[in-house]
């Protein structure tokens, strides 16, 4: 009696939790699907949550309008944890969902590089508004980014070191991933090029993403003499190095890239990531009437403002669904692809044109953070 | 409730008379070799195989924990090894995903008896923290010996294993195919092994250690034993998860998956080939299958294992393995009557 | 450099005893590695910065937080392994209850708060003293003190108070303590509130010097202070303290000598050398296999 009981109650908790599972979404006709795959949970999930509630922002102001040939879009999210293999496994799953035919996302150079062979295969259009380790475009031509490669980002941030904060003992502390070690090489080339400013690496350490004890690391920066750090990370490397670096040395400047440019940045360092500078490609504060239509909206129906990686998100759904609309439906893969290939788009994010590559040509602006804001560098500076 | 009892082990001996237990276990196997042609999608597939190589990963586990008793808490340490030492060769050497598979053999056997050495010294709770520390120091070594693993950035784009011009993917259920064989292999191996002299040692080594040692085992040597076949079959199994992922980097070998395959061997039911099965569906299955739950499924999962273990601590299938030398049923009864029941009644031997 | 490093290690270090003094008194008396001690140490850091949040002032926080986690201890306690001691359950059901208990701790606290990490509060104040060649921050300073002074108060708890003999005798031989009157339930229950108190209070000291907490930091904070229990000898409070130490030295030799990656894995080379040559740990007792 025992037995069957208890083999009956598995039963029923499996079937239970089967069916909270496959209660499925009410199906009309036919919509557009669009996927957004990103971080949804764990500490890169800010830019995950950013992802999605810029592709449903976009999703929405067209399905106002009537959607495409009247039929609606709908937006389905994937969490791919921010890690590779967790990534491939999503791919797999839009890959199964034969009406998915774009996605916006992932979220690092790594994991988008992991998933996008999937993604090629099954030719599904991925735009990563964030990817920008050179190597990921290349990886198929259904593959595309909205975020500039690594290459100019790291100019930029350079210049703001270099000529703009007048350091010439640059420190890098990066993180150990595949956008890490190579954009890290790529700073290290760069400095070399522009020997004749006077600017050289003193030291270059590596540390693993996710750590809370970067002092050991900090503390070799620091007996090499840098003045100015080059962090090449997310904003959880930014924040604690920023802050467990000030302990030692209150004075030292910190550059990032454009991922720092994120509100959690601002939540986890608190006062120690004051002056902390780093280009962006979107800036929330800009006065194009565009920009600020697009952030008084965002803030009106999230509460926050925008981050770089949230507009360039925000376009690359406005890219895909302009492309749809001009061909009329998504259903032929390499039409899309074409389609999107020769696109012209004007965003929030300046002007789209994808190359040959798949990759976008955009201009920077400088930013930094100033009384627990983010504000133009050349504000921040006169103080 | 004396009746349902009766009857339910009626069942049970139905199900176990050689004729209905051959039409059973070909029906299953046809069932399974048309898995493909059911038409689940690419996404189900993958999970499909996942539970079948967790049921491999589960399977060599058991001959740790459930026949030697040596509780092992570093598994994911051998899956590593199988699935960086084939992956180093396909990709970067250029070899065949099946001559690699010696080489990973040869290789997992070896790091087995590394393992396995410690055991001589040390028992119990001691052992399983070796083994757990062991588990973390493979880790580091991939993240450390980064010229050969490419440490924490991964590798991507893992070959397929391909056979005489035949590459098997997902797409042709290839990978299906071969993982299914490797599940069906090894379950067929620890039938034999249970049943061997090596089996019964290894169950004598678990029962009574001293008595062991008393009945001239040589406890060492079968304790390696079992470190070693639980290392290269954990290693087999990496090997083909690797492929099936296209990616690995450390993290995909954490604790947590040395948990996850402990749990399952607990879970369907120590000592048990059937309750690996029953153990991954349940423990695989849900977290996959529940991801609507998003953050409650691992409470789920965390609260599956608790009650378990507080309800059914023997395993879903423990009344199976109740006896630590299976005599056949048949021989019982010639023994002590029909009538007699007792030798039926499992958990009076765990109450 | 040396003696800085040194330093840092000592102030880490002291945390792990604190984490580690949970896994030994309750291994001490019920022979179990209770894996859901990295979760009751994260709960204990995340529920004290929630209840910061709630501006009821740092110090209730942290002292609430305390206390719920030592009563979270005695709840594991209770609900999960209680009811298994009852049916002298095999030594493994109670281990995987423990690793479920663990995933369920971590992943509520993951739903009800987020994944990601936060910025908790500094506790001391900036500012450090400079000692020959080595600095002492005001942080590190405090850690060292506050852990300290707990350590010695279980101590004290264990070696002069009644209560504290009962564990003892529990440790002994359970079966012994039963027969001589002790209750040997609240004992156990007992060891649970005080291993859930400190390491919230450990928690709360890590946070703080490193400035956030989440949930899932307990997962290689828990796995390496339990390395520094067996390491010291398990079931002994200076153990504990000892292999703290000499975990949390190691790691700081190793970040900056052979490089980050070494970190995590220091505490586990470091005990399996140990466990090699002395299967007990450094101060541990040799228990004597029955036969």
């Amino acid at each position: 009696m025992k037995k069957v009981r208890f083999l009956l109650s598995m039963i029923l908790i499996i079937a239970v939790a089967f069916g909270i599972v496959n209660s499925p979404a009410a199906a009309d006709e036919a919509p557009i699907k669009i996927a957004v795959a990103a971080p949804l949970t764990g500490d890169n999930s800010e830019y995950g949550i950013g992802f999605y509630n810029a592709v449903t922002m976009m999703a929405e102001s067209w399905n106002e309008k009537g959607g495409i040939q009247g039929r609606s879009i709908v937006v389905e999210q994937f969490d791919d944890k921010n890690s590779p293999e967790e990534g491939v496994s999503v791919a797999n799953k839009i890959a199964s969902d034969k009406d998915i035919r774009c996605v916006i996302g992932h979220f690092a150079s790594g994991v988008c590089m992991a998933a996008a062979p999937t993604y090629q295969d099954y030719k599904i259009i991925e735009i990563s508004p964030s990817a920008s380790h050179p190597d990921y475009s290349g990886i198929g031509d259904f593959i595309f980014r909205n975020n500039t490669v690594i290459m100019h980002e790291a100019k930029a941030s350079l210049d703001i070191a270099v000529n703009d904060l007048g350091k010439k003992n640059i420190g890098i502390i990066s993180i150990k991933t595949d956008w890490g070690v190579s954009t890290a090489g790529i700073v290290k080339n760069l400095v070399e090029e522009m020997a004749d400013s006077g600017a050289t690496v003193v030291a270059h350490e590596e540390v693993i993403e996710g750590s809370d004890d970067y002092r050991p690391a900090i503390t070799k920066l620091h007996d090499a003499g840098a003045d100015v750090v080059i962090c090449v990370g997310m904003y959880n490397l930014v924040a604690p190095v920023s802050r467990q670096y000030k302990e030692i040395n209150p004075d030292i400047q910190i550059v990032g890239f454009s991922n720092s440019y994120s509100e959690e940045l601002i939540k986890l360092g608190g006062e120690s990531v004051e002056g902390v500078a780093f280009p962006v490609i979107f800036f929330s504060k800009s006065d194009d009437p565009k920009v600020q239509e697009f952030v008084a909206n965002f803030k009106e129906k999230f509460g926050s403002e925008p981050s770089a990686l949230t507009a360039q998100a925000y376009d690359s759904a406005g890219i895909y669904f302009t492309a749809v609309e001009k061909l009329g439906d998504e259903k032929d893969s390499d039409a899309l692809r074409d389609e999107i290939a020769n696109l012209t788009y004007d965003g929030v994010t300046g002007t789209t044109k994808f190359d040959e590559n798949g990759d976008v040509q955009k201009s920077f602006t400088k930013v930094t953070i100033k009384n627990g804001e983010f504000v133009l560098l050349e504000d921040g500076a006169s103080k | 409730m004396r009746d349902k009892k009766i009857s339910f082990n009626n069942l049970e001996k139905f199900l176990y008379q050689p004729s209905v237990f051959m039409i059973l276990t070909g029906a299953a196997l046809a069932v399974l070799l048309i898995v493909p042609w059911l038409g689940l999608n690419s996404y189900l597939m993958n999970i499909v195989v996942k539970v079948a190589i967790y049921i491999t990963l589960a399977l060599g586990l058991n001959i740790l924990v459930g026949y030697t008793g040596l509780v092992s808490l570093g598994q994911a340490g051998f899956v590593a090894v199988g699935a960086y030492a084939t992956t180093i060769l396909t990709k970067v050497y250029g070899w065949n995903f099946f001559t690699s598979l010696i080489v990973c053999v040869v290789l997992a056997a070896a790091v087995g008896i590394v393992i396995g050495l410690p055991s001589l010294r040390l028992t119990g709770t001691y052992l399983s923290i070796i083994t757990l520390g062991f588990g973390e120091i493979i880790r580091t070594v991939i993240i450390v010996w980064e010229p050969l693993t490419n440490g924490p950035m991964g590798i991507r784009g893992i070959p397929r294993p391909a056979l005489g011009g035949i590459t098997f993917t997902m797409a042709n259920s290839g990978m299906y195919y071969l993982s299914l064989l490797l599940m069906l292999l090894v379950m067929l191996f620890c039938r034999t092994l249970v049943r061997s002299k090596t089996g019964r040692a290894l169950r004598a080594v678990k029962g009574d250690e001293t008595a062991a040692v008393m009945m001239g085992i040589n406890v060492t040597y079968y304790k390696v034993l079992a470190f070693v076949l639980a290392a290269v079959i954990s290693a087999l199994a990496g090997s083909l998860y690797s492929t099936q992922l296209g990616y690995i980097d450390q993290n995909t070998f954490t604790f947590d998956m040395s948990t996850i395959i402990l749990s399952i061997v607990i879970l369907g039911g120590m000592g048990t080939l059937r309750g690996m099965v029953i153990g991954s569906i349940i423990l695989i299955l849900l977290p996959e299958l529940s991801r609507s739950l998003t953050d409650y499924r691992f409470v789920i999962y965390g609260l599956i294992l608790i009650l378990m273990m507080r309800f059914r601590p023997q395993g879903i299938l423990g009344w199976k393995s109740r006896l630590p030398y299976p005599i056949r049923k048949t021989v019982i009864e010639r023994i002590s009557g029909p009538q007699n029941q007792t030798a039926d009644d499992g958990e009076t031997n765990h109450a | 450099m040396l003696l800085q490093q040194i330093m840092n290690g000592v102030t880490i270090g002291m945390t792990y005893a604190l984490i580690a003094v949970g896994y030994s008194l309750v291994f001490g008396i019920l022979r179990l590695v209770n894996f859901s001690h990295g979760s009751v140490y994260a709960f204990g850091a995340n529920s004290i910065l929630f209840l910061i949040s709630l501006n009821i002032g740092i110090i209730p926080a942290i002292l609430i937080g305390i206390l719920l986690t030592g009563i979270l201890g005695v709840l594991i306690d209770k609900t999960a392994l209680e009811p298994l001691r009852k049916k002298s359950a095999e030594g493994i059901t109670s281990l995987i209850t423990t690793i479920g208990v663990s995933s369920v701790i971590t992943n509520l606290l993951i739903a009800r708060l987020g994944s990601q990490k936060k910025a908790f509060p500094a506790l001391f104040p900036t500012g450090e003293i400079i000692v020959g060649s080595i600095k002492f921050t005001y942080t590190q300073i405090g850690m060292l003190v506050i852990s300290l002074a707990l350590l010695i108060c279980l101590l004290l708890i264990v070696e002069r108070t009644k209560i504290g003999l009962a564990m003892r005798a529990s440790e002994q031989n359970i079966t012994a303590a039963k027969l001589m009157g002790i209750n040997v339930n609240f004992v156990i229950s007992f060891t649970f509130f005080l291993g859930g108190m400190s390491a919230a209070i450990a928690g709360t000291l890590v946070s703080s010097y490193y400035n956030m907490a989440y949930p899932n930091m307990g997962y290689t904070a828990g796995l390496k202070a339990f390395a520094a229990a067996v390491l010291g000898g398990i079931g002994s409070l200076p153990g504990s303290l000892l292999g703290g130490l000499v975990v949390g030295i190691s790691e700081s030799f190793a970040a900056t000598v052979l490089g980050s990656e070494f970190r995590d894995s220091m505490a586990f080379i470091i005990l399996i050398c140990v466990l090699i040559i002395r299967p007990n740990g450094f101060l541990g007792k040799k228990s004597i296999k029955k036969v």
